[in-house]
């Protein structure tokens, strides 16, 4: 492993270092309450950054797919079109991005950048951006009960997909990994000393301690995925989900992992359109709507169902080679219907392993 | 194909050189390539492709390529039905629009070499049939028998008629049409599409086939039917399936039915697979 040690009081230096390289940092931060969210690092907020915090709902998706994107800018002149993509790929660095959130963007990475057709937008910002993933190991401050990225198999340990990985040891000692040589060439800085094999068997232990943090422990992701791909689940479990679902889109926008948009053409001077892409919801009314009005996804369970068939038909997840759900808990914790992934993974699992049951007798 | 660094959003300059009305509220747009090296690249295109057509301040919006690659002239027919649709219908010849693609999968034509095939169409479904039609015809040589099946609601719903007339007369081709309602001066068929399949004199071979079917999903329903009792087997019936779209290039989801994203994985699909797609069509 390429590890290294560092002090406590150096952990932020890094952030430092990377302002230093010309990136812009994005760092998590607490507000009030549970409320925390990423910001750009100043010289003013650069202490209050946080390492050990409940991840904030509002994920760090937008820094590699925003909500609200110009792809092209149009310009009319005597009936011809002058048309001019416009890229915006700043030089970032996510500091503190939790291991599930490494994962999302990993999977954005193999959906975006994948198959047939590469998304330049995203290619180009993406190549410019550095990961510096933080482990939960604070059971207190870093897992929340909806967290269950022990079940989806992303975290609390991210194993790769990060430039440089830190996890505090506790008593006043941070391991860092690195993932890229990106990352290995940060170790050329004097905060970095070697670690040895106690170090690491203490990293060891610890993540050993954290695993049984956590209260989401036992989701049946592989069940489920059998389930779905096999088409096992009732018409009645799909129909007990979608009457629970409000469609505020909620889930999909704190999603790290989900990827529809829509795009739109908008006015923005006498000869001037600018194309733009929103991020969408497929739980939405009007998502699959085609011109004339029909509309072959009406039903809100088609819709709600669409969103979890997505994630956990195995199909999609042979095409991308990768699951679209991380387990971070955040549509758990925002829904208000209660049909977060977690308790559709459960309500699946109970209707149909019953129905499974009543059929061997 | 695109390489690694085109972008694949990027619509490139298109200039319409004439428009020639079809039926009522659809017509046939003729254009090109600004750019004489896209025009060549975009030639490439297969039968059951299609494009993405920016009418810019109003969106974008996906159409088939209703000329075979065999032909010289690039053209879409599209009928008004909305906002993207009403704006192409209102430029005039010269003026400028701008297209990207061509995208999906088509019609695989070199894997039906050595077959016969049947063609079924109902209404302005024969937009992208039309292209696997002309190809056919340019390669006759290859497929055994053509048949041609096309519904209309009313004589005047009749489209790409020159064509019509030419499948009709020609030799290497059989063509029956039909109409729902007929009009004054109509001494042909009246009746649903299927209707076509058992008038006297009208043999449909079954093995060795392909059927191409296309139209509104009720008549979609009701050919397939119709197939299936005749003994056609389920992969040997291929059709295009429409969803809105956004991108055309697999990454907005809007097209996503089941397990395929119909813009990348489709539009053509055979029945067998339609069937396996997990959600109705
Ligand atoms: C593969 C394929 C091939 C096709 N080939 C042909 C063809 O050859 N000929 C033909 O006539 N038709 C064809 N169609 C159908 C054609 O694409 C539609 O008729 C066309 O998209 C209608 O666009 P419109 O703007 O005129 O309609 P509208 O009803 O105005 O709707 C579509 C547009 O309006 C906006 N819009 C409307 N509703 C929403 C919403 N809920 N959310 C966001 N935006 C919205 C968007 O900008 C959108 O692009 C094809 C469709 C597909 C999928
Ligand atoms: S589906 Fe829910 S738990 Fe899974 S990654 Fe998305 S927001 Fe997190
Ligand atoms: S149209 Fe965007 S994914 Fe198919």
């Amino acid at each position: 492993m390429r590890a290294r040690l560092l002090n406590r009081a150096d952990v932020l230096k890094i952030v430092d270092l990377l302002r230093a390289q010309g990136h812009e940092v994005l760092a998590p931060f607490c507000g009030r309450g549970r409320d925390t969210f990423f910001d750009t690092v100043t010289d003013a907020n650069r202490d209050e950054i946080q390492i050990h915090l409940p991840n904030p709902y509002y994920p760090p998706k937008r820094y590699v797919l925003p909500h609200i994107e110009r792809l092209l800018k149009v310009q009319r002149a005597n009936g011809d079109w002058k048309i001019e993509p416009t890229f915006d790929e700043p030089k970032r660095a996510i500091f503190g991005l939790r291991s599930c959130d490494v994962a999302g963007i990993w999977h954005l990475d193999r959906f975006y950048l994948g198959r047939d057709f590469r998304d330049t937008y995203y290619d180009r910002r993406r190549k410019n951006l550095f990961l510096v993933n933080v482990v939960c190991t604070d059971p207190e401050r870093d897992i929340s009960d909806e967290c269950f990225c022990l079940c989806a198999d992303t975290g609390p340990a991210a194993r790769d997909h990060f430039d440089l990985q830190l996890m505090d040891l506790r008593d006043g000692e941070f391991m860092a990994v690195a993932g890229t040589s990106a990352g290995e060439a940060m170790f050329a800085e004097p905060i970095f000393k070697k670690a040895t094999a106690a170090h690491v068997e203490k990293r060891r232990a610890i993540l050993d301690e954290v695993r049984k943090r956590f209260k989401n422990t036992t989701s049946w992701f592989p069940a489920t995925v059998r389930y779905v791909s096999q088409g096992k689940i009732l018409d009645k479990t799909w129909e007990e989900i979608g009457n629970r679902c409000l469609e505020c889109g909620g889930c999909t926008y704190v999603c790290p992992a989900c990827t529809c948009f829509t795009v739109s053409d908008r006015q923005v001077g006498p000869n001037e359109i600018e194309r733009v892409r929103i991020w969408d919801a497929c739980a939405l009314q009007g998502f699959t709507r085609m011109a004339g009005g029909h509309n072959p996804r009406k039903a809100v369970h088609d819709r709600r169902n669409r969103r979890f068939f997505r994630k956990l038909a195995h199909y999609f997840i042979q095409r991308e080679l990768s699951v679209a759900c991380m387990g971070c808990g955040r549509c758990a914790a925002v829904c208000h219907g209660d049909v977060g992934m977690p308790s559709v993974v459960e309500m699946i699992r109970r209707a149909t392993a019953e129905t499974e049951k009543t059929n061997d007798q | 194909m695109p390489s690694a660094t085109d972008n694949i959003y990027l619509p490139k300059p298109a200039v319409l050189d004439r428009v020639v009305d079809e039926i009522h509220e659809v017509k046939t747009f003729y254009w090109h390539f600004e750019d004489a090296e896209e025009q060549r690249k975009f030639r490439n295109f297969r039968p059951g492709q299609f494009a993405q057509v920016s009418l810019f301040g109003t969106g974008e919006f996906p159409a088939s390529l209703p000329p075979s690659p065999t032909e010289a002239e690039t053209f879409f027919t599209i009928r008004t039905v909305g906002s993207c649709t009403a704006a192409l219908h209102a430029l005039k010849p010269g003026e400028k629009f701008a297209v990207r693609g061509p995208y999906g999968n088509g019609f695989p034509m070199e894997d039906y070499f050595g077959k016969n095939l049947v063609f079924v169409a109902g209404g302005i479904g024969l937009i992208p049939l039309r292209s696997c039609i002309i190809y056919a015809l340019a390669h006759r040589q290859n497929f055994k028998s053509i048949q041609i099946f096309l519904g209309a609601r009313t004589p005047r719903d009749l489209m790409y008629r020159d064509n019509l007339r030419d499948w009709e007369q020609s030799a290497g081709v059989e063509c029956h049409l039909t109409v729902d309602r007929a009009a004054e001066g109509w001494t042909g068929n009246v009746g649903v599409v299927g209707s076509l399949f058992k008038k006297p004199g009208v043999q449909v071979p079954i093995d060795n086939t392909v059927a191409f079917v296309c139209g509104p999903p009720i008549m979609f329903r009701f050919v397939i039917k119709d197939l299936l009792a005749m003994g056609f087997p389920e992969r040997s019936i291929v059709s295009t399936l429409e969803r809105y779209m956004k991108c055309g290039v697999g990454k907005c989801g809007h097209c996503c039915i089941g397990v395929a994203y119909v813009c990348v994985d489709g539009p053509v699909f055979t029945y067998e697979q339609i069937k396996k797609l997990g959600e109705d069509i």
